[in-house]
């Protein structure tokens, strides 16, 4: 029963993981919708003919609002909690590593914490202009 | 994890056997796959956001690369992943909130006919990336 499963996951996995899976949900529905919006549909002066095409150029016109500063890094915030949490549930899901969950905790933190500053790092380039 | 455990996990006589599972079991399942394939995702969007670091050109270049039909496809591929992890995940807090359970079938249908609207409204905002060569450059 996958009721049963998911009730027993809930025990291992805690509340507040389980609330904060569904608050990220929520929020990334909202901010893909955004995320995909501006980056392939919305007007810019840059864009070149060849819709499907973004270019450097594109990106750092986006960028040079911190709106979309904002937008890009709660996202990944988001992304990064809502996958790892969710790969950590999947693994407590199939009964692995539950006795270590405390190490598994710790190292989806410092995996996340490090993606998060990667990805900060990452948009520099668009935000400074090059 | 010992063998034993996956054969109790995965064998015939377990829950997860094809045969044993319902459409509840299937959604459950589902909502794994798509998940896990969504997390390796992020970490390949940002390794191709990460060449822009080295130099725009190369950016520049990649993005051309990406632009192709046959990674619009592939795109197009996400975009099915990412409409039935939140669809099903939309049943699932509806689930959490006790709406609709005794209903449960009919829910998970209902949202699936849902995104599958929302897919084609997809292909047919991607339809000309895909179907229709542009004239190059």
């Amino acid at each position: 029963m996958p009721e049963r499963q998911r009730i027993a996951t809930t025990k291992v996995a805690g509340t507040w993981a389980w609330f904060l899976q569904r608050l990220s949900a929520v929020l990334l529905v909202v901010l893909l919708g955004i995320h995909l919006y501006v980056s392939h549909f919305m007007d810019l002066d840059s864009h070149v003919a060849d819709e499907a095409l973004i270019t450097f150029e594109d990106v750092t016109v986006r960028l040079d609002q911190l709106l979309y500063i904002v937008v890009d890094y709660s996202m990944l915030a988001m992304v990064l909690f809502h996958g790892l949490n969710g790969f950590r549930t999947v693994m407590f899901d199939f009964d692995m590593f539950i006795r270590r969950k405390k190490t598994v905790d710790a190292g989806l933190w410092v995996l996340g914490i490090a993606t998060m500053l990667w990805g900060i790092v990452i948009l520099f380039p668009f935000i400074t202009g090059g | 994890m010992k063998i034993g455990n996956l054969k109790w996990l995965f064998g015939k006589n377990s829950e997860f056997w094809p045969t044993n599972m319902k459409t509840g079991m299937w959604a459950w399942i589902g909502h794994r796959i798509t998940g896990l394939v969504l997390v390796v995702y992020v970490f390949m969007h940002l390794s191709f956001l990460s060449t822009a670091s080295v130099s725009s050109g190369g950016f520049d270049s990649l993005m051309e690369v990406t632009s192709q039909p046959l990674f619009v496809a592939m795109d197009f591929v996400l975009v099915i992943v990412v409409i039935y992890h939140a669809m099903n995940g939309a049943r699932v807090m509806l689930f959490d909130l006790g709406v609709g359970i005794r209903d449960q079938k009919f829910v998970f249908w209902a949202c699936m006919a849902i995104g599958a609207v929302l897919i084609v409204a997809g292909l047919w905002a991607v339809w000309d990336l895909i179907f229709v060569p542009s004239g190059g450059g």
